[in-house]
């Protein structure tokens, strides 16, 4: 035990790290793009105060398209775009671009689908103050939306880690890879039941984390 | 204060468009509380909406307080709003922020300095009676309080006019008396005026100067609360009115009692509800009278009384009994049997 330890550690933490870095810096960019397009969509839905058919149906489209293609292929497909953003297909580099255009549609809709959650009552009741749209989108629904925003939050933190597990076949590391590569192409079964093992704290962690903050936001 | 000029608001529907509100002019004078009846589907809502224009009117136009809502750019309603404070059914107040905050925000984001906010707040929230509840949350707030804080929230603008959709409606009796009262105080001590929607005659009889009442998107009846109370003319008022007081007797009973002599509902206004009319009847005509049914109700500008009577005796007799009431100012209507 000491022994695998000891010969391990130093490679599943690198491992860990990788992943870590994977799911942190795609979900800053997803956030960056989800978020917007998320209230966007719901403001150029029919009804809502930019009104705007063509751009709601057009942006519908866009994250269906996306939403549609499992990751793994997606991967390959976008690898030219990938090339031409950041100039390397591989490496932690080269995964980040495909990470965030796989998750910012999926916080898109999750986003979409908290601020509609929001009581239409409150927003009235904003509008008859004669308060600006963008202020109630800011102020009021993102604030209301909140505790469920958290939930989407932690579920696309998940689905973004379980994705990294395939950000190894273009070289990019992290624990998927780790399990992949040594625990089935070299039959190391420890090292896969190691890798499995720490996914699992993670996930348990992240989702507790998440009920926990939601939980506290939540005062109804 | 409030000028609605020929309004009409059509909706489309699969089955053709629906006018919800039909060609309504409504004036509510400064200081005045105005109420709206009308049944489920009348129109209330969409009519209150319209004043604030949250609903925009196809055609008609708003005034308020001299300014023309209609005739506004977007940004310049938005600014008008302000000064057009609006009350709901459902409170509409934020789950995650306190009583504070709830009061606090719009403060905030209409861009008052802090001092300002807190100034307000504390005051609105005095006024209100929640002074010592600023720190929790709706959910941990009783139906009517949760209205006390939307109230403080509408207050803190300060503004000229308070619109109140349906504010008593999902409230228990008593808390509606509580909230009405508080409706009044502010009536009466800060000068607002208010025009309400409601679906309860009580409403309308506590505290309304005027009342319209509307039925399918349109005015059926239009008056001062006291002459709609003592001489209602269309059905539907008719029926609101049944709601409120024993008015109601069944039509074979009527026409039983209608074998000898004849049912006559009479109506008191203020001073002549005091007099003891009655007894002078009774001395001065051969008649009986038998009280079928009677009450008295309490308006916001006075006090009317009804009595439905039975009358026993010739019928030039009643004749002249019923002449004798008319001169003394009491309004007589016969009650139809079957």
């Amino acid at each position: 035990m000491g022994n695998f330890i000891e010969q391990w550690l130093p490679i599943i933490g690198q491992a860990v790290m990788e992943t870590f870095q994977m799911v942190i810096i795609s979900l800053f960019f997803a956030i960056l793009i989800g978020v917007p397009l998320g209230i966007l969509v719901v403001l150029t839905r029919p009804g809502q105060s930019l009104e705007n058919k063509f751009v709601y149906q057009f942006l519908n489209l866009v994250i269906n398209i996306v939403r549609s293609i499992p990751f793994i292929i997606l991967l390959f497909f976008i690898l030219p775009f990938t090339k031409f953003l950041v100039g390397t297909t591989i490496g932690v580099q080269g995964v980040i671009v495909p990470l965030v255009i796989y998750t910012a549609p999926y916080l898109a809709r999750l986003l979409e689908s908290s601020l509609l959650e929001v009581d239409s009552g409150i927003i009235e009741a904003y509008k008859a103050m004669g308060i600006k749209t963008h202020k109630i989108i800011w102020s009021v629904m993102l604030r209301e939306a909140r505790p469920s925003i958290i939930l989407g939050l932690t579920i696309v933190t998940i689905s973004l880690i379980g994705a990294t597990a395939m950000a190894g076949l273009v070289g990019a590391g992290g624990l998927g890879d780790l399990a992949y590569r040594f625990g089935h192409l070299r039959y190391e079964v420890d090292v896969m039941y190691a890798t499995v093992f720490i996914l699992i704290i993670l996930v348990q962690g992240i989702q507790s984390l998440g009920n926990r903050i939601a939980a506290r936001l939540k005062k109804d | 204060m409030i000028k609605l000029d020929n309004i009409t608001k059509i909706f489309p529907s699969k089955n053709g468009d629906v006018a919800a509100v039909n060609n309504v002019s409504l004036h509510v004078e400064k200081g005045e509380i105005h109420g709206v009846i009308g049944y489920s589907g009348a129109g209330k809502s969409t009519l209150i909406r319209l004043v604030n224009l949250l609903e925009k009117p196809n055609s008609g136009t708003v005034t308020i307080n001299g300014t023309e809502l209609t005739a506004l750019s977007n940004e310049n309603l938005r600014k008008t709003r302000q000064k057009i404070g609006m009350i709901f059914q459902h409170f509409n107040l934020m789950k995650t922020a306190t009583v504070y905050e709830n009061v606090a925000t719009p403060l905030k984001l209409l861009g008052y300095n802090k001092e300002e906010v807190k100034k307000r707040v504390e005051k609105y929230l005095e006024i209100v009676d929640l002074g010592d509840r600023k720190n929790n949350y709706p959910s941990q707030l009783s139906g009517g309080q949760k209205q006390r804080v939307a109230i403080a929230r509408a207050l803190s603008q300060e503004p000229e006019i308070l619109l109140s959709d349906e504010a008593t409606s999902a409230l228990d009796p008593e808390t509606t008396n509580s909230i009405l009262d508080l409706l009044l105080k502010i009536n009466e001590e800060l000068g607002i005026t208010i025009l309400l929607i409601t679906h309860e005659m009580s409403v309308i009889q506590k505290i309304c100067d005027g009342v319209t009442v509307l039925e399918n998107g349109e005015i059926v009846e239009q008056r001062s609360t006291i002459e709609l109370f003592t001489d209602p003319r269309h059905k539907t008022t008719k029926r609101f009115l049944d709601t409120i007081s024993q008015r109601k007797l069944s039509a074979s009973l009527i026409s039983q009692l209608k074998l000898n002599g004849t049912v006559t509902s009479l109506t008191f206004i203020g001073e002549s509800a005091g007099e003891p009319l009655l007894a002078q009847v009774i001395e001065k005509f051969n008649v009986k009278p038998n009280i079928l049914t009677a009450n008295i109700m309490e308006l916001k500008n006075g006090i009317v009384g009804n009595l439905i009577l039975h009358l026993i005796g010739e019928p030039e007799q009643i004749n002249a009994s019923l002449k004798f009431l008319n001169e003394q100012g009491v309004a007589t209507e016969e009650v139809e049997g079957e």
